[in-house]
């Protein structure tokens, strides 16, 4: 009885709670923040967002910020798990006030952050975290975007890869067991259905899993000549060496869980080992990428690209601080929902796409502001991920 | 017929690993009826320092045998500091608690100073892949568990050839009487530590090549060699290695024919099952405590 009373007057004082904190809520400030990874074994992946968030806004700066103010960055560190996401997400909102929040590397934490990025109504922008649900979450209005890749349209992607390259039209599939490797294997299913190939083979992994013999061999027999990766680099490098160890040499093409040091890893096994990125900041870069990459260069002390783990990172973080200082200046005020509509109105020539617009209110899959035809295909060589056509990989295709 | 053949040889290998991690956890309970829950710790540091030692310019050799050195050094501190002034009665077990907690300030100190990345050690033996009937293999992955089956018959001998150890096994017999006969029962204690600690560095720096060094390599091999231990009896040497062999193929044929994600639950429920029809592990003895 008293538990029900006391639930009751908690549903009474709920309105008024929400009530008396509007005028707080009411005066966001210019500034930008991000839950991410800082510590932890994915550490680079939140360097990566502060690296690409904080030179654009100091350019932004140096030509008079937004709205005639300064922008500002914050960052707090979730190492990957949900709740402490959550927790910075109220933190940014509520005592940083920023304007919009940008998201991380891991999935399950920007999954958890759909519910209270919706329950305060702050724009959330993901630069990293690749899965679908995450940013296609049903809500409408919706307050999350991504500046990032898909794993919906990843699949597609590699998928089209695959079909190129596949003489017997059977492809296998590798996938983490986590939160992104089986959020995936619906959408890669659906992309080689398709694309009319089989898929015979689905083989899983658990983090920390020395040897993948067994799976290399069911792959092996079950006829695959395309191996589809949706694995981080650890776990990579023992796939690869355990095909090798079975004798089995697969193409391979592979989400951008094994861009970060795979190379290192497998040593030559990794040669022409396939990626997709939204970016890479070795080979030749065009003058805007050469820009950017000689400040990265000053500030924080990097001497070789190769450096850069996870530089899709860096330039899709880059990009959305542009885009949403885009948004803010065409709101003409640091209003969250002001500013949410003003997204989908954005355009801008970017690093990564022209982004024309950058979201569509219109088509909800139009979330994402980085589309297929923006991705890119790099590929291992001798202990370095370049852009394909700038590899003898990629004159052979 | 090829196919088993694979499971086994790779199921060896991942045994081997297991079999030398609990051998360490067996010559720390044969001396003192405790043992480091940081044992897996202790491999990954071999490992991690084997990579920081190549990385600052020294040889490979001399870079594995200064980790696995220190990773010795590092057992006999750890035995004086968060082990003996834990086991003084009977029934004290905050060495658990302490030992589990050196471990994890372990592991989040070399994610602080070695990052997130698992990194290669290079060596000779993952060169290139070995063919035996048709089954591929790295001449490193059949070192590891014949290094085992040698540790095992080297630390009998030692056992039972020297004075050293038969001391250890007078410790574990009865620690007050074999302090009475004058032996130095901390000394030896610490001793056995320290041996324990340098097979378990020197596991973490013959598995690296083969599974990379990572902060985070340690705790699993570190649980699945206790359990291990515990299926095998820890109380027996040769009983804990071949529990581990046995236990690395068994994993391998559940994945090969189940599944992955089965795995665990056949090897664990499997430990279950070894503890209720055998409260001792499969080759242990029986203890008698006397009250």
């Amino acid at each position: 009885m008293k538990a029900q009373k006391y639930l009751r007057s908690l549903v009474m004082a709920a309105p008024m709670a929400v009530a008396l904190s509007t005028p707080v809520l009411a005066q966001q400030q210019p500034c930008i923040g991000n839950s991410a990874a800082i510590t932890g074994p994915a550490a680079f992946g939140g360097q990566a967002i502060k690296m690409g968030a904080e030179i654009a806004i100091e350019e932004i700066n140096a030509k008079g910020g937004v709205l005639g103010q300064r922008l500002r960055f914050v960052q707090y560190d979730d190492a990957g798990a949900p709740p402490r996401g959550v927790d910075n997400t109220r933190r940014i909102a509520l005592a940083d006030k920023c304007v919009v929040i940008l998201g991380g590397y891991h999935s399950t934490v920007s999954v958890a952050q759909v519910e209270p990025v919706h329950a305060l109504g702050i724009p959330f922008v993901g630069v990293l975290a690749a899965n679908t649900q995450a940013i296609e979450n049903g809500r409408s209005p919706n307050y999350m975007f991504r500046v990032s890749a898909k794993d919906k349209w990843v699949a597609r992607f590699l998928v089209e890869q695959a079909a190129k390259v596949s003489k017997s039209g059977k492809i296998a599939f590798f996938y983490e067991n986590t939160g992104w490797g089986n959020g995936a294997l619906p959408d890669v299913k659906a992309a080689v259905a398709k694309a009319g190939k089989e898929l015979v083979a689905t083989e899983t992994f658990n983090w920390n899993d020395q040897d993948m013999t067994p799976q290399a061999m069911r792959a092996r027999d079950a006829g695959a000549d395309v191996a589809l990766f949706w694995a981080l680099d650890r776990e990579g490098n023992q796939i690869v060496r355990s095909m090798d160890k079975v004798g089995y040499k697969p193409t391979i093409i592979g989400a951008w869980g094994i861009a970060g040091n795979l190379g290192e890893l497998a040593g030559p096994l990794a040669n022409g080992v396939e990626v997709v990125q939204t970016y890479s900041f070795m080979g030749e870069l065009d003058p805007k990428g050469q820009a950017l990459w000689q400040k990265i260069q000053a500030k924080y002390g990097l001497k070789d690209p190769s450096q850069i783990k996870m530089g899709s990172g860096v330039a899709n973080a880059y990009d959305a601080v542009y885009i949403v200082a885009k948004a803010i200046e065409k709101a003409g005020s640091y209003d969250w929902k002001k500013v949410r509509e003003a997204l989908y109105s954005v355009r801008h020539d970017g690093l990564v796409a022209k982004y024309d617009p950058a979201f569509d209110a219109s088509d909800p899959e139009r979330q994402d502001a980085i589309l297929p035809r923006d991705y890119k295909l790099t590929v291992w060589s001798d202990g370095k991920l370049l852009p394909i056509a700038q590899t003898p990989y990629g004159k052979a295709n | 017929m090829t196919t088993a053949l694979q499971y086994t040889l790779s199921g060896l290998a991942i045994g081997g690993i297991y079999a030398l991690v609990a051998l360490g956890f067996h010559i720390m309970w044969s001396a003192a009826k405790a043992v480091n829950f940081a044992h897996g710790d202790t491999l990954m540091l071999g490992a991690v320092l084997a990579v920081l030692g190549v990385d600052a310019g020294l040889p490979l050799p001399l870079a594995c045998l200064l980790a696995i050195a220190a990773g010795g050094i590092f057992g006999v501190v750890l035995e004086r500091f968060a082990v003996r002034p834990f086991t003084g009665t009977n029934a004290s077990i905050g060495w658990m608690l302490t030992t589990i907690a050196v471990g994890i300030m372990i592991e989040s100190l070399a994610t602080m100073q070695f990052g997130g990345f698992s990194r290669p050690l290079a060596s000779p033996g993952i060169e290139k892949a070995i063919t035996i009937g048709g089954a591929g293999v790295y001449p490193q992955e059949l070192l590891i568990p014949l290094v085992a089956v040698v540790a095992m018959i080297g630390f009998r001998l030692l056992q039972k050839r020297t004075l050293v150890g038969r001391a250890m096994q007078a410790v574990a017999h009865n620690r007050q009487a074999a302090s009475l006969m004058g032996i130095d029962v901390n000394r030896i204690v610490m001793l056995s530590f320290g041996l324990a600690a340098l097979f378990g560095a020197a596991a973490g720096v013959l598995v690296a090549p083969v599974i990379q060094a990572s902060a985070t390599m340690g705790a699993l091999l570190g649980l699945k060699g206790f359990a291990v231990a515990i299926i095998g009896g820890i109380t027996s040497a040769p009983g804990v290695v071949v529990a581990g062999l046995a236990f690395g193929i068994m994993e391998k044929f559940v994945e090969g024919y189940v599944s992955t994600a089965a795995r665990e639950i056949v090897g664990f429920g499997a430990m279950i099952l070894v503890l209720l029809a055998f409260p001792q592990g499969l080759f242990g003895k029986r203890e008698i405590f006397k009250v």
